[in-house]
């Protein structure tokens, strides 16, 4: 081995080493738990686990939500893709932009504002009932299936609309057009040619909106009851609500062997879905709105209710935390933003709600700078070690159900060496820098993979040090990179809840936690208030995003 | 490098943050003792009385939810609480099945002596009861019209009741575990029969009472699991009659309800003189108007207006403790089945 290969290999050990001890090693005392009974190694605990009848409901309702989650978001989302692809009307990039918003909007806010905007004393309900003179709410959605999948569907909706927008508008319009001329009508052209290139793209689409519906965990668990609970929830309510560690071991190890089943088909397949023919030119598009063409209007069928399921929860949330009658009876009023975070709540969320937005900041900020080390680390050992092998070692963390990972260190975090951390919120911390530095890699690896090595090279003929060659000419150039992942990082450290949920415990709380808990003892106001807080927080975050970065993240998908 | 110098701030801010005051007191126990109950009571009284200690309440669930966190919490070897205040008679076996709590010492809770013997366990040197009282059905008087009243509990079988009734789950709630115990004492080996029939009339089974009472009182339906004194706190709080117990065939649930010492406690003086505190006249006369319950204390005065509105149930059921110690995780799994339609 030459000196230049064993100093990379060194490089790649570093990351390896750092996720062996906080990352295969707690997983590996999961599958202990799962497999081990008194140092033995046995299935019994999975075959019991498979056995009960409560559990195969679990993983049957999954599979069952996930699925017509996926076929909602594909009936609400491919027509909003085709809007946005084929038509011009004001306000076009604004609705394309919003179609990023779910991506960092925290599920318990989505959670909140379903129960908010269609219980059966929410705002729809009241305002069908006064409109139509009923006595009783007309809409029952709440406590049943629907609640979980609309919330998904509105959740990966926008990600169908993108998809079909990306790769619908490079599609080459020639193609079309050669059709139409050759005699083919509209539909014709759109069956043979239009749709036949879009598959791919929507199949991609689909298959990632069925992972992230499978591994759902704050929708579900928050609309659910108990009546309607996923693996993923199972999981939680087994380790931290009824405590039956063997069967939360075994359980978790069949949720790990899904998660990294589905990931792997997910981007196995990704790489076969590539867009056929990226074309010279765009996509033409018409107006949406014409005087010779009054059909178009039709599209506000579409827009309308659309609107309404869109915009309705989220801006339930933000009028709710004002329009709320505080107990005196007065509204618009700031009560609820005061109750929210007065130590009277405290009891309640097991830690000071000042506290709790505390350490979610912190947290945060801590597993934001992680996750940049610890991306660098990973794509500088990538860069220079050209190995499938060590690529799938290294990025294995985004195969991980979140639940699992904490689960994961929950047990670790009881013994050496993690124990032997100073007192804080390091398990969450290591929890959010797992979870989000792949997406710190996947938005600077591409952008160091383009840098032309003959800079660096010169650096080093020029007397630089290798490190000083990267100090001085790669991170500069990678700034950009950087800040647009650690801005993302942060705003999805912030409403990350699941493996929060795992790892809180008495004065570790977090903002998406403190929502649950005011939400499931049913206090809206001041859950409403909280996910105000949190939605501020993260859009500051997204801002700085957009401003620095320009949203490179999401062209190269 | 800035970035490194702010992520050793925002790591310092975090362990900060995380950091414990001087001396507390730390106390599991369910939201609506907090909500409701006396805590607030409880608190200033032992806050003046030793001077320098801050009690905490913690309580984010209901209480089978926090004793299973509790339980959690010992087996993992994580910091937990000094007391635990709310595990009900029906799930004393499992609190001491894992050596939750730390033998009493009994002399050192003189308010002990006015709790009568009825209410204490045989042989039990581990927890001490602070109220009991029964579990009922309450109705709402203006949503259910009169003639759907269930009379007995073959009658919240009626399909005009559809989506009507609130229950709580046992696995996370301790009336809720009381609804299934009284059930099994009232249908014996067919009581998972009589559940696949409930289930289409209720409307959702929340993971504690606290959320059952709120959708209840939001009138999201007329008929909840709740306790047998609500007709006094309806009486009481909203001047009316508006809020009815029910008590089909004349049954309602016993519970009592214990608290004890955790035995990872470094604080088993302070924590037995918040016993005594909870036991003392002044906290067991606020019981019955705050958590709308019955006062341990035997020598604490019911107000008239409680006495009057609250209803004992003629028939009185509750399941033998062995019984319900030996059987509990069976009947747990087989409800869970019946839940989810197996």
């Amino acid at each position: 081995m030459s000196p230049r290969r064993s100093t990379s290999w060194a490089l790649a050990l570093l990351p390896l080493a750092f996720l062996a001890v906080g990352f295969f090693a707690p997983l590996w005392e999961v599958l202990r738990q799962g497999f081990q009974d008194q140092g033995r190694w046995t299935g019994d605990f999975l075959r019991t686990v498979l056995a009960d009848p409560y559990v195969r409901h679990l993983l049957s309702f999954t599979l069952q939500q996930a699925l017509l989650s996926t076929a909602l978001s594909l009936l609400l989302g491919f027509p909003l893709g085709w809007l946005l692809t084929r038509y011009s009307f004001p306000g076009r990039d604004a609705l394309r932009a919003l179609t990023l918003v779910p991506f960092v909007l925290p599920p318990i806010t989505v959670a909140l504002g379903f129960v908010l905007f269609f219980g059966h004393a929410g705002y729809m309900n009241r305002a069908l009932m006064s409109a139509l003179g009923l006595a009783e709410p007309p809409l029952r959605l709440l406590y049943s299936l629907w609640a979980i999948v609309l919330a998904h569907a509105f959740y990966n909706a926008p990600v169908v609309a993108r998809f079909v927008n990306v790769s619908w508008e490079t599609q080459d319009p020639t193609l079309t057009e050669a059709a139409r001329v050759l005699g083919a009508g509209k539909l014709r052209a759109f069956l043979t040619v239009t749709a036949p290139a879009l598959f791919p793209a929507v199949l991609s689409a689909l298959a990632l909106v069925f992972v992230l519906c499978t591994l759902s965990f704050a929708i579900p668990l928050a609309l659910g009851g108990a009546q309607y609970a996923t693996v993923e929830v199972g999981v939680y309510l087994l380790a931290r609500v009824y405590v039956d560690l063997q069967r939360t071991a075994a359980l978790a190890a069949i949720l790990l062997g899904v998660s990294l089943l589905l990931t792997y088909l997910y981007l196995r397949g990704g790489g076969l879905f590539h867009t056929l023919s990226v074309g010279e030119r765009r996509q033409p598009t018409v107006p949406l709105v014409a005087r010779r063409r009054p059909w178009r209007l039709l599209w506000l069928g579409y827009l309308l209710p659309a609107a309404l399921v869109f915009v309705g929860p989220i801006g339930a949330v933000i009028a709710d935390s004002f329009l709320r009658a505080a107990p005196g009876g007065s509204s618009p009023t700031l009560h609820w933003y005061a109750l929210a975070l007065s130590p009277d709540t405290s009891p309640f969320l097991g830690a000071s709600p000042l506290g709790s937005v505390l350490t979610s900041l912190t947290v945060g900020a801590a597993a934001t700078g992680g996750a940049l080390i610890l991306g660098i680390a990973v794509s500088a050992a990538l860069r220079t070690i050209r190995s499938r092998a060590l690529e799938t070692l290294l990025m294995a963390p985004l195969g991980v159900s979140s639940v699992v990972l904490g689960l994961a260190l929950l047990l670790a975090f009881r013994r050496p060496p993690l124990s032997l951390l100073p007192p804080g919120p390091w398990p969450l911390v290591l929890a959010h820098m797992l979870i989000v530095y792949p997406f710190v890699v996947r938005s600077i690896r591409p952008l160091w993979e383009a840098l032309d090595p003959s800079l660096v090279e010169a650096a080093r003929t020029l007397g630089a040090a290798r490190y000083t060659a990267f100090r001085s000419v790669e991170l500069p150039l990678l700034r950009s990179g950087l800040l647009v992942a650690g801005a993302l990082a942060f705003a999805l450290s912030l409403g990350e809840m699941t493996a929060a949920a795992m790892l809180s415990r008495p004065g570790l709380n977090t903002i998406p936690l403190a929502i649950y808990q005011f939400l499931s003892a049913r206090r809206f106001g001041a859950a409403s208030a909280m996910a105000t807080v949190l939605m501020i927080a993260t859009a500051v975050a997204i801002l700085i995003w957009e401003r620095l970065g320009r949203a490179a993240v999401w062209e190269q998908r | 490098m800035r970035l490194a110098s702010l992520l050793c701030i925002a790591l310092v801010l975090s362990a900060a943050s995380v950091r414990t005051a001087a001396e507390q007191l730390t106390v599991y126990t369910y939201d609506s003792f907090v909500a409701w109950g006396p805590a607030q009571a409880i608190k200033e009284t032992f806050e003046e009385t030793h001077p320098g200690v801050e009690l905490v309440w913690i309580a984010p669930g209901d209480s089978s939810e926090m004793l299973s966190r509790l339980i959690g919490e010992l087996q993992l070897g994580l910091p937990t609480a000094d007391v635990f205040l709310g595990v009900a008679d029906v799930e004393l076996h499992r609190a001491l099945a894992h050596e939750v709590f730390l033998p009493l010492h009994a002399e050192r809770i003189s308010n002990l002596q006015y709790v009568p013997q009825r209410l204490r366990l045989e042989g039990d040197t581990y927890v001490v009861p602070y109220d009991h009282g029964y579990v009922t059905f309450v109705y709402d008087a203006e949503l259910l019209p009169e003639e759907l009243v269930p009379r007995t509990l073959e009658d919240l079988l009626r399909p005009e009741l559809k989506d009507k009734i609130i229950l709580q789950d046992p696995r996370t709630s301790s009336p809720g575990l009381s609804f299934l115990l009284w059930t099994i004492a009232h249908f014996g080996d067919a009581w998972d029969q009589f559940w696949r029939e409930l289930l289409p009339n209720v409307l959702t089974v929340t993971k504690g009472w606290t959320e059952s009472f709120e959708m209840f009182e939001a009138g999201e339906a007329p008929l909840v699991i709740s306790y047998s004194t609500d007709e006094a706190y309806s009486h009481i709080v909203h001047g009316d009659l508006r809020y009815r117990v029910l008590t089909p065939g004349g049954e309602g649930y016993r519970q009592v309800e214990y608290m004890g010492v955790v035995r990872t406690t470094e604080n088993t003086e302070l924590a037995h003189s918040l016993l005594d505190i909870v036991l003392s006249h002044e906290i067991q006369e606020l019981i019955p108007t705050s958590q709308w319950m019955f006062p341990a204390n035997e020598e604490a005065q019911l107000p008239e207006e409680f006495a009057e509105h609250a209803v004992i149930p003629a028939e009185s059921l509750s399941l033998d403790l062995e019984l319900v110690a030996e059987n509990l995780e069976k009947w747990i799994n087989e409800w869970q089945a019946v839940l989810v339609g197996r």
